[in-house]
């Protein structure tokens, strides 16, 4: 690769490779993404390749391994361009006929088609899927269209576009402003408005400046950070090139979770390319202006999401928060001036600068601006990230994206913001989704985690697991942290194991309350708000816990039974064999028993029977 | 220095040694009347106690004991010090000795000097910098192999020392104790601190891990689709917590926050394989292939 000399050569490269782009070439796009890898899509990739050899037709064809498309339930997903057949499950089998109708006749394949839950009609072209239909995807939009290992896919689309306009014609204040006119709050859970973070920076003193990408996704249930480094890492990078020319900053780190081995090959790559054509480096297309980006990476520890913490760990410290202020734009990394944001963040940044920021304040609710990218997930049918306008109502992301709940089972209740989030329950399903509005009810925005439960999720186990996780991350500097959370832990455990006592829940608010004021860092502050919040819409099924010591979804292992329905068991002998303490005892043909004192509530059992004969009560 | 007079007891006393026995017995005789004259070796008193911590067997402070008696034998007035003076030798018969003493060179007026320690700061002599001599770590030429090309890469970085504990626990799949001890002199960052970052970080491992490394999803979404059960599973089956390893090392279980597989929850990880919607019954034979 050639460096770009200066922004007229980049203006020519990108008129060049806008003009090869041709509609009407087919292509087959194979969803890369790390959850459709799980279940073989690059296993297809082969396939298709001899597929089209066989057929001679190689070279009019595309072959396009993409970022995540958000859709992961239904992965691995291929869709055939320019017509825009969507095939959702796709196996080795069906490689053969995909090439054969759809990509040389153009014509869909009635079977492999995606069926609608809600309506159960078959949906032939990926616009029209439903889950994709009610979205706004302006982050991710392009994750489905370019290879993220290509950097000139990336320009093709528009990409480094925001940037060349930046360092040409703005000023650092003039693009600070217009991220402030944007109304761009924070995208990883603190919701502070980016503009003036910026400026606070910039305006900082200190000689040499630096900012962070924070790639620490550590909210479990979340992964729209890793969607987007992984299917579109230049997006984040020419992010962080136009933050880095706003603060005039000189390095730029990127801190990427170490569980995410993919997201962090392809910014490698990526990083790699883009000082190959000279975006990162010095003189940056023939400007004065110099940046470069390092990668960082995390070692599991949830506590470094939080933004002292994530500085220490960089700098090679404990990663123990520290007091603010001073905030990290007054004194950050190496006692500079440091402005961090989060992934999703910097990915929004060129497309401000693209569109404008009255575009981008268009869109959304008077206080939250633009759109938000939430992983929906759980106990839904069509789990994947969605990328919503602000203010959309709950239900609509529900039912209208998510299509509804499993099974005929009823829906009980969301969780928003990960640990540090909140229960919303079903009553509120028609409250607008945005900052203040979740907060208000109880919850945060977060990162932008949403789990679905339903009628067999138990809101006294699921607090006992958030505590048991924050227990577990504490960094233990704060007494009220460390010990609060084990003694709200202990008790919920009490209350799970039915041995809960009247006043438990009134203790649980008012440590809950104590532990809020006195914890230094986010975790601290946050950690009580899956228990607060869930008492506040789930009294009545404490209550059950501690007076009637029954779990009314049947979870909790202490207070439920397993039981085979006489009726019901056919006795083919499944759950004799899978018993791995032997517990279950029957000839064939007759029905089967579970001695209850053997019995360890696995549930393998259960999973296993074919015909619903085992019964939890 | 000691008058001789004959065959007179002479009312002086000498004391040898000025550690914590010779002060206190010059205190002492000094309180009962005595001209004490202390001798010491080396330019100070003080001797041994003065550098302990705590003295047995009551764990006392040291320095609590030694410097109230220190600032007392240099004030009193019928206690001289004579340091930095060796004895060259003995005469006469009790009640009446003769000592010969050598006073080595000071090079400093002593009636002038107050002791505020402004020269030895300022000494151009023991200031000059020698290399100060690296601890020298014992290992094995495999490790150093192993280890060398990594402090290559790294050393004189800002922040490198995660990125360093990163790579030795990928290269070594552990952090071995001798190549921590390595690092850290190499580095010049105290052991303590490189264990309090090693301890802190859930992938980073003191003890040996196994071959394969099932990483099980306890996210929440995972948690809600019955990932606790897979782990259950995994750890009866082989009998192991998290976070250990089986005895022919084949497998270690870890428990992570979140792979970020969540749409196909229960997920779980062998070593960079994901592995997606993974039931209790289906989880066996998954492992199976990992030997």
């Amino acid at each position: 690769m050639v460096k770009i000399p200066d922004i007229k050569a980049f203006e020519k490269l990108r008129k060049k490779l806008e003009g090869e782009k041709d509609l009407n070439r087919k292509s087959i796009c194979v969803c890369g993404g790390s959850a459709c890898i799980a279940t073989g899509s690059l296993g297809l990739i082969d396939l298709f390749e001899k597929e089209l050899k066989k057929h001679g037709i190689d070279d009019e064809v595309d072959i396009l391994v993409t970022g995540c498309h958000g859709f992961c339930e239904k992965g691995p997903l291929v869709v055939i361009r320019p017509e825009g057949i969507f095939y959702p499950l796709v196996k080795k089998e069906n490689v053969p006929d995909i090439v054969t109708e759809s990509v040389i006749e153009g014509k869909a394949i009635e079977a492999l088609l995606y069926t609608d839950p809600m309506t159960d009609k078959k949906i032939v072209y990926e616009h029209d899927v439903p889950f994709y239909k009610k979205q706004k995807r302006l982050v991710l939009g392009n994750n489905g269209l370019i290879d993220p290992m290509v950097i000139t896919d990336y320009i093709r689309v528009g990409g480094y576009k925001a940037f060349a306009s930046v360092v040409d014609s703005m000023t650092p204040d003039k693009v600070i402003e217009m991220v402030i006119d944007s109304g761009l709050k924070g995208r990883g859970g603190g919701g502070f408005p980016t503009g003036v973070k910026w400026k606070l920076c910039k305006n900082a003193k200190g000689k040499t400046k630096n900012i962070v990408c924070n790639a620490d996704e550590g909210d479990p249930g979340a992964y729209m950070d890793r969607s987007i480094l992984e299917g579109n890492p230049h997006s984040v990078i020419e992010g962080m090139l136009i933050g880095g020319f706003a603060i005039t900053a000189s390095t730029g780190y990127i801190y990427v979770r170490t569980e995410y081995p993919l997201a962090i090959h392809r910014l490698k790559q990526a990083i790699k390319q883009a000082k190959g054509l000279g975006f990162i480096g010095k003189n940056i297309l023939g400007t004065k202006f110099s940046f470069d980006i390092e990668i960082r990476e995390g070692s599991g520890a949830f506590v470094c999401g939080e933004e002292t913490s994530l500085m220490h760990s960089i700098e090679g410290l404990s990663p123990e928060p520290s007091q603010r202020p001073p905030f990290p734009t007054e004194s950050g990394l190496w006692g500079n001036p440091t402005n961090i944001n989060n992934v999703e963040t910097w990915a929004v940044i060129p497309l401000i600068v693209n569109k404008g920021s009255k575009y981008f304040s268009s869109i959304g609710t008077e206080n939250s601006k633009g759109t938000k990218i939430f992983s929906l997930v759980g106990k839904i049918n069509n789990s994947g990230l969605v990328e919503v306008p602000m203010g959309i109502s709950m239900g609509e992301i529900i039912n209208g994206i998510g299509g509804g709940i499993p099974d005929g089972k009823a829906f009980k209740a969301v969780q928003t913001g990960g640990p540090s989030g909140g229960c919303i329950p079903a009553a509120l399903m028609d409250i607008p989704v945005d900052y203040e509005k979740l907060a208000e009810v109880g919850s945060i925005m977060g990162s932008g985690g949403m789990v679905v439960m339903d009628e067999d999720t138990c809101v006294v186990d699921i607090a006992k697991y958030f505590l048991s996780f924050t227990n577990d991350e504490s960094c233990g500097k704060c007494t009220s942290c460390r010990d609060g959370s084990k003694m709200m832990l202990n008790i919920l455990t009490r209350i799970s194991e039915g041995h809960g006592k009247p006043e438990d829940i009134d203790l649980l608010l008012e440590l809950g309350e104590a532990i809020k004021d006195a914890s230094q860092c986010g975790l601290g502050q946050t950690l009580p708000n899956p228990v607060l919040s869930t008492i506040r819409y789930f009294r009545e099924e404490y209550n059950a816990h501690i007076v009637d010591k029954r779990c009314p979804a049947h979870v909790c292992k202490e207070l439920v039974n397993y039981s085979i329905d006489p009726e019901a068991c056919i006795g083919c002998g499944v759950c004799l064999k899978n018993c791995s303490v032997g517990a279950i005892t029957g000839k064939i043909k007759e029905a089967h028993l579970i001695d209850p004192d053997k019995c360890t509530k696995c549930g393998v059992c259960r999973e296993v029977c074919k015909f619903n004969a085992v019964i939890v009560e | 220095m000691i008058k001789k007079t004959k065959k007179t007891k002479s009312g002086f006393v000498l004391v040898i040694g000025g550690g914590i026995a010779g002060i206190q017995s010059s205190l002492d005789l000094a309180e009962s009347g005595f001209k004490v004259h202390l001798l010491e070796e080396t330019p100070a008193i003080g001797g041994t106690m003065a550098q302990l911590d705590k003295t047995f067997p009551t764990n006392d402070c040291a320095m609590c004991v030694i410097s109230p008696k220190l600032v007392g034998a240099g004030r009193h007035l019928n206690i001289e010090l004579t340091t930095n003076s060796e004895i060259m030798g003995v005469s006469g018969e009790a009640g009446n000795f003769t000592v010969k003493i050598k006073k080595k060179p000071r090079y400093i007026d002593a009636d002038k000097c107050t002791g505020c320690g402004a020269c030895t700061l300022n000494c151009p002599v023991i200031n000059v910098i020698y290399p100060v001599e690296k601890p020298y770590v014992k290992l094995s030429i495999e490790d150093m192999r192993k280890v060398r090309p990594i402090l290559d890469e790294y050393q004189g970085k800002k922040g490198n020392l995660m990125p360093i504990l990163q790579q030795v626990n990928q290269v070594f799949n552990y952090l071995p104790p001798d190549v921590l001890r390595y690092v850290s002199v190499e580095l010049g960052i105290g052991l303590s601190e490189i264990y309090n970052i090693a301890s802190f970080y859930n992938s980073f491992s003191l003890t040996p891990r196994g071959r394969h490394i099932i990483k099980i999803c306890m996210g929440t979404t995972c948690y809600v689709k019955g990932g606790e059960r897979l782990f259950n599973k995994v750890s009866d089956e082989f009998g192991i917590e998290n976070g250990e390893t089986t005895e022919d090392r084949r497998f270690t279980i870890e428990s992570v926050a979140c792979l970020g597989c969540c749409g196909l929850a229960p997920a779980i990880m062998v070593d960079d394989e994901v592995y997606g919607k993974v039931k209790v019954s289906s989880i066996m034979k998954i492992l199976e292939k990992y030997k």
